[in-house]
């Protein structure tokens, strides 16, 4: 290999994060992965499936997380934030704060204890397929009451483990820190938060998740009751100039995706999307929006809603015009699916100026070095692109 | 025949809670292949490796077998934990008595006791049965082949100079720049198509690491990741090199709209290329254009949407509006496919500067109409429901890219794969520019259809890739695992009991089977860096002369026998 070892900073350890830390490493040089949750994986680990495929989301993304973890060019800093960046000749001195785990992953054996003596619902594993299996606590939830501590076996729970700073000195930074769900509570119009069967996509996607609490069923979330009919609801605060005014790129894949997983568990509810295009443009993923299942099929209406509503009989009533028929028709569902609400995440630290630049709408500008839907919206094979290239440009310091 | 040593966790009462360990314990010393049995309270935690690496080297016994949690526990852990310790983990098998045996078994523990028992025993055959693949190091070779000198090709090609390889480029062309020579300006950036590649094609220039062969085809590939060897085919006639990697860029081409809406027949109906060109020229001389996307696409034949064809319209379109005094443009498509942020401000700019769009079902498409030159569209509105007239003196079609047949052909030589509409086709969504055949990266629309700019991105992302592979001096074969250290071995053919059927090489996914011509017979040979070790042609073979020696016939039919012995 061609020049000195490098060492390069990754902010934010999910799927582009990952890519782009392990092809650093496989090039010969190290790489620092801040993460600020327990763990690596960030919003794929929270996808039941993965379009167009239909595969686990979780296998390919588990034999990424441990080959990171195996890699000795590799050190991860979970729980983790970056504090402060400074330039100098043409360096980046980072001081990483870096927060330790309740729950010592070198010491858990997952045995589940704690959760079992917990009166709170607070300690549970970090997520189902961590590499290695590991509780967390929820700090949130504790009550202090060190229960936990007492039944754990191998003495892995500490809550007094004191914060670490570690200054990293990096030729690169590459900016992955991914996306974050808004809350669509101030588009009033799409009923958000007015309804327990009202839920955003990832609500969706772990509420129907064959390794979540479920396991797999589709069930209404307000009674437990099988639905009748669900509504996908495309652009939801996206593409709308008083919101976000770009396309989120994943979420028409994401609503087949879902819709048709839903058809296959239960042939029998009535599974309509509501888009405004409906943008296939990946491989197979066109014909994995015509596809048919048992000859009944998703419906594809063209045509964005202006009202959601809970009724007070049950049922959410939805107020669209299909655009192919120009009728306006107001139908009740007993589900709706809200996709389209995602932003590029935007750390709150380190302090504003020593941030990446970024554009109008929030996506890191091509003076830095980014992947990932922090750099435009992207899904899993776009990203894992992205980290890649960025992979390189970091390698050999050069931009946009 | 080398004794094994015994690992039992106890795993704070996990195990033994429910699993009775002492009667294992002694069932196991009773085993003449046993050399010791030892009952620990964890093997995960620290320094248990190392307590576990000092009773196997003071025994002097090479195989270990550990009873403790499943792989997707700590299992693999403590594994690593031991190959770090310097024990030889090829001959270390564990076996799940947590989550399989104690954890789903636990209100059997007579039941889940058998079954521990039972899966030791079978564990203890594979030690005891077991034979090691012989290894094989493959030498890397240092250069890297590039093929098709677009913007994919020539980033992956300035890429992997950039880290120190020396790259061979070959384009059919006489120049690099591929497509985008002809393009005179590049969406969403519009900059010309030959300014974006300048600074690329400068460097296959300045960069002494890279040669360019122009008018060059691939004329043959043999051998195997890290040591290809490549056949030429130039004007100089041919050339053979030996690289060890190699990337696949050979583009797409566009679909020739031979007989929709007129084209061919009325004049004013023309292809994008074809506008592209009367750009170049100057202006194209017309006040109204029409542009219909979708032409040949997203249809029975051609089930998908080429990606850059939206983009391109609204590229164009723009241009019209701006460029011409008083021009319209109309745009009629299906659906507006400009995901993501940049191309949906594209999108937006587009309507501002007055671009107008229509949409039409695909059932009811427009038609073009003229005497001799076009004159009008007519269009079935679906949003309003009225069939629209719109007379234009410029029908601009919108047609698919399309696989290059030259593109299946290099990939048949370079045994990776292709998809049911041509393009070449990764070897997951995760792994996006690598192939089923390791050392060959895939990038550009001869992948799948992309913009320039995604099909830089992608060369780039081919290079940091191949550069991984290249920059090691020796890759042994049992390392070719995408998580290393676990790969189980390779497959051996018997050349003794072969009859030369072909079973493994019609079975084998990672085409590491060949057939090869001894005498007057022809037998099997495995190409060991490709394999992976799945086992399919062991299991298609007639006379069990493939085999992994690792998991053997006898290893396997001992398991099952093992299996389903009573265990009193």
């Amino acid at each position: 290999m061609a020049g000195n070892r490098k060492t390069i900073l990754v902010v934010g350890g999910g799927v582009a994060g990952i890519s782009a830390a392990l092809d650093i490493a496989a090039g010969g040089h190290r790489v620092h992965l801040v993460e600020k949750n327990d763990d690596l994986g960030g919003q794929v680990a929270k996808l039941d499936k993965f379009y167009p495929t239909d595969h686990c989301a979780f296998c390919p993304l588990w034999t990424e997380i441990r080959r990171c973890k195996e890699s000795e060019a590799v050190t991860i800093h979970t729980l983790s934030r970056v504090e402060t960046l400074e330039q100098a000749e043409g360096r980046h001195r980072a001081v990483i704060l870096e927060s330790a785990p309740v729950v010592d992953p070198a010491l858990c054996i997952y045995c589940g204890r704690c959760e079992a003596a917990c009166p709170k619902g607070a300690a549970r594993p970090i997520w189902e397929h961590a590499y290695p299996p590991v509780y967390c606590i929820d700090r949130e939830r504790c009550g202090d009451c060190r229960a936990c501590m007492e039944a754990c076996p191998t003495k892995a729970i500490a809550f007094d483990r004191d914060e670490r700073k570690i200054t990293v000195d990096a030729d690169e930074v590459i900016w992955a820190a991914g996306f974050d769900e808004v809350s669509l509570a101030p588009m009033k119009e799409y009923g958000w938060g007015t309804h327990p069967d009202i839920l955003t996509s990832l609500e969706f996607e772990a509420w129907k998740a064959e390794a979540g609490d479920n396991r797999g069923k589709i069930l209404r979330r307000s009674d437990r009751a099988v639905p009748r009919s669900i509504a996908f609801i495309q652009c939801a605060g996206a593409r709308d100039l008083r919101f976000l005014p770009y396309c989120s790129a994943v979420c028409c894949m994401h609503a087949l995706k879902q819709a048709q997983w839903v058809k296959r568990r239960n042939p029998a509810v009535d599974c309509v999307i509501l888009y405004t295009d409906l943008r296939t443009v990946g491989r197979d993923y066109y014909e994995y929006a015509l596809r048919d299942f048992n000859g009944n099929g998703v419906r594809l209406v063209r045509g964005r809603p202006s009202m959601i509503h809970p009724l007070p009989g049950g049922g959410i009533a939805v107020r669209y015009e299909d655009t192919s028929t120009g009728r306006r028709e107001i139908r009740k569902f007993d589900m709706v699916v809200l996709n389209g609400n995602l932003k590029p995440s935007l750390p709150s630290r380190p302090a504003p100026e020593a941030r990446p630049e970024r554009g109008d709408e929030g996506f890191v500008s091509p003076t830095a070095v980014s992947c990932g839907f922090v750099m435009e919206p992207a899904d899993v094979t776009e990203s894992a692109i992205q980290a890649s290239s960025a992979a390189l440009r970091s390698i050999l310091g050069t931009r946009g | 025949m080398t004794k094994t040593g015994v690992f039992l966790c106890n795993c704070y009462g996990e195990i033994g809670k429910v699993i009775d360990l002492e009667s294992i314990r002694k069932r196991l010393e009773a085993d003449p292949a046993v050399d010791f049995v030892s009952v620990r309270e964890s093997l995960c935690m620290p320094g248990d490796a190392a307590e576990a690496r000092a009773l196997v080297c003071g025994r002097g016994i090479g195989k270990v077998l550990l009873g403790a949690c499943s792989p997707y526990g700590r299992m693999e852990m403590v594994r690593l934990a031991l190959a770090k310790e310097g024990v030889d983990v090829r001959t270390v098998r564990a076996v799940d008595l947590r989550e399989g045996c104690a954890w789903v078994h636990g209100k059997d523990p007579a039941g889940a006791t058998r079954k521990a028992a039972n899966q030791l025993d079978m564990e203890l055959a594979f030690l005891q049965n077991m034979r090691d693949s012989k290894d094989v190091a493959v030498r890397i070779q240092q250069g890297a082949l590039v093929i098709g000198a677009g913007p994919a090709g020539l980033s992956a090609a300035c890429g992997l100079a950039r880290l120190g390889f020396p790259v061979h480029l070959i384009d059919r062309g006489t120049s690099p720049g591929g497509l985008l020579n002809m393009v005179t300006r590049v969406y969403p950036s519009d900059v010309p198509g030959p300014e974006k590649l300048a600074a690329l094609v400068a460097e296959t220039r300045s960069n002494p690491l890279i040669r360019f062969y122009g008018k060059t085809k691939v004329a043959s590939v043999r051998g195997y990741a890290g040591d290809f060897k490549v056949a030429l085919a130039g004007p100089e006639g041919k050339t053979t090199l030996r690289v060890g990697a190699v990337v696949l860029a050979t583009g797409a081409r566009l679909l020739f709209p031979q007989g929709l809406y007129g084209y061919g027949k009325l004049k004013g109906v023309i292809t994008q290329m074809e506008m592209e060109r009367q750009f170049a020229a100057g202006k194209p001389a017309c006040q109204s254009a029409v542009f219909i996307q979708c032409v040949g696409a997203r249809n029975a034949e051609r089930p998908y949407c080429s990606t850059i064809c939206c983009p391109l319209s609204l590229k164009n379109a723009m241009r019209i509006v701006d460029e011409i005094p008083g021009a319209k443009a109309t745009v009629l498509h299906r659906d507006i496919m400009t995901p993501g942020s940049v191309l949906e401000a594209y999108y937006r700019k587009a309507l501002r500067m007055g671009v107008q769009f229509i949409r039409f079902d695909a059932d009811r498409p427009p038609e073009a109409r003229g005497d001799g030159q076009v004159s009008a569209v007519d269009v079935f509105d679906a949003i309003n429901g009225t069939t629209r007239t719109i007379e234009t003196d410029l029908l601009v079609l919108s047609t698919p890219l399309v696989a290059d047949p030259e593109s299946a052909a290099l990939a048949r030589m370079l045994e990776i794969p292709v998809d049911r509409h041509g393009f070449i086709a990764e070897v997951y969504p995760v792994h996006p520019v690598e192939t089923r055949n390791d050392g060959v990266f895939i990038c550009g629309t001869a992948r799948w259809p992309v913009s320039s700019d995604q099909a830089v991105a992608q060369g780039e992302a081919a290079a940091v890739k191949a550069a991984s592979f290249l920059g090691r001096q020796t890759v042994p074969a049992l390392s070719m695992s995408r998580v290393p250290g676990t790969k189980l071995g390779h497959a051996e053919a018997d050349a003794s009991a072969c009859t030369g059927c072909g079973n493994c090489v019609a079975v084998c996914p990672y085409s590491a089977c060949k057939l090869q011509r001894t005498g007057n017979r022809s037998v099997s040979r495995v190409i060991k860096v490709r394999c992976k070790a799945c086992g399919s042609c062991a299991s298609v073979c007639p006379n069990g002369a493939m085999q992994i020696p690792e998991q053997n016939y006898r290893v396997t039919g001992e398991m099952i026998r093992r299996a389903f012995r009573e265990v009193p």
